[in-house]
């Protein structure tokens, strides 16, 4: 079995390559919602230890919202959402025609938005990668948080944490109205099903 | 001013005499203060799981057990007696309500059983705790003092 921090080349090259079909899916979704052109740019995959992932999301104690959904079936793990203000912002422009500076200001009606935005990007971008491998994924209705950032990125990591150090991140920025929104999403898969993954598109050596 | 000491995700460091140990954002986590008033050492571990069934057992600071265990051995390393350490906790929230899955929501709660098991073991005294809900928790704690505070989002800060 092979773990994130194992990954070589061509493994983490395909990775990216169904971050890159995932996210674009995702961003297309996000256009048709929001009535607006988004584009992505070049996307990432980076295998960080815990504390170096809560550095590179913005420091641990920032209030942000995610939106978690579990995934089951030929894939195991979770997909989380992280919206961070500018994410939340371009959102809630693009359904309310307004902007909030706390998250104070969110009302119910807001919450819902960001709920459905993020269930939507994030079956949009399980759709296209359960295609192109072939598999069969179930996700569960999707689990809203507001809190700090640094205890909603330690879900996916306490869930593995016992077979793994690292966590794996995918994500592209979006580039909407001129304007860079960074897109966070992680995408957890358990090791078997990473392994799974991987053999189901024709890289693994092992 | 006195230092601060920042105590990563499945890390541990102690401080003694005087001193702030900082840990951020605990979720399903728990953050561990050990303490020896009458020498001034405090402790402080930020747990991420209830048991250690690791094979190499690498990060003993990542399990409630295996790092409650190695901080006490530290602990009395550094000249601390066992029977006058007491502890306080706080984290073991649920930060999402997944419907229909076992254990994801749950990691929490076995933490802090986990935590109230291995002190009640090693036969160190619990004094306070902040445990469970569903929000992240920051954990200050001075080593001058013993005292322990909490900050959540939306929340009065809390001092025990």
């Amino acid at each position: 079995m092979k773990k994130y921090e194992d990954l070589n080349i061509l493994e983490l090259d395909t990775i990216r390559e169904i971050g890159s079909i995932g996210t674009g899916n995702a961003a297309t979704a996000l256009s048709s919602l929001l009535g607006c052109e988004v584009r992505i740019d070049l996307p990432e995959v980076r295998i960080m230890e815990y504390n170096e992932a809560i550095e590179w999301i913005g420091g641990p104690e920032l209030i942000t919202a995610g939106v978690l959904v579990r995934m089951s079936g030929e894939l195991n793990g979770i997909m989380l959402c992280v919206q961070q203000m500018e994410f939340v912002n371009l959102v809630l422009e693009g359904v309310a025609g307004r902007q909030i500076e706390s998250y104070k200001e969110l009302t119910e009606l807001d919450r819902s938005a960001l709920i459905e935005v993020g269930n939507i990007m994030i079956s949009t971008f399980i759709n296209s990668l359960s295609s192109l491998a072939d598999i069969t994924t179930h996700l569960t209705v999707p689990a809203f948080a507001l809190d700090m950032q640094g205890a909603i990125l330690t879900v996916p990591m306490a869930e593995f944490g016992g077979q793994s150090d690292h966590i794996m991140t995918i994500g592209a920025n979006f580039i909407c109205n001129h304007q860079t929104v960074p897109c966070r999403l992680l995408l957890s898969p358990d090791i078997r099903s990473l392994n799974f993954l991987l053999k189901k598109l024709g890289v693994l050596d092992d | 001013m006195t230092s601060k000491l920042v105590v990563g995700i499945a890390d541990m460091k102690m401080a003694k005499n005087e001193g702030m140990l900082i840990t951020y954002a605990l979720g399903s986590c728990v953050g561990i203060c050990l303490y020896d008033p009458a020498i001034k050492l405090a402790a402080l571990i930020h747990v991420m799981l209830p048991l250690n069934i690791e094979t190499n057992r690498k990060s003993p600071m990542k399990y409630a057990d295996t790092g409650i265990r190695e901080t006490l051995q530290k602990m009395v390393e550094q000249g601390a007696s066992r029977s006058r350490i007491v502890a306080k906790i706080a984290g073991g929230a649920k930060m999402f309500e997944v419907s229909g899955s076992g254990s994801l929501g749950n990691i929490g709660q076995r933490n802090i059983e986990s935590t109230h098991m291995i002190l009640r073991r090693e036969g160190i005294r619990l004094l306070k705790e902040d445990v469970g809900g569903s929000t992240a928790r920051t954990l200050l704690f001075d080593a001058a003092s013993g005292e322990v505070c909490v900050r959540s989002y939306g929340k009065p800060e809390l001092i025990f």
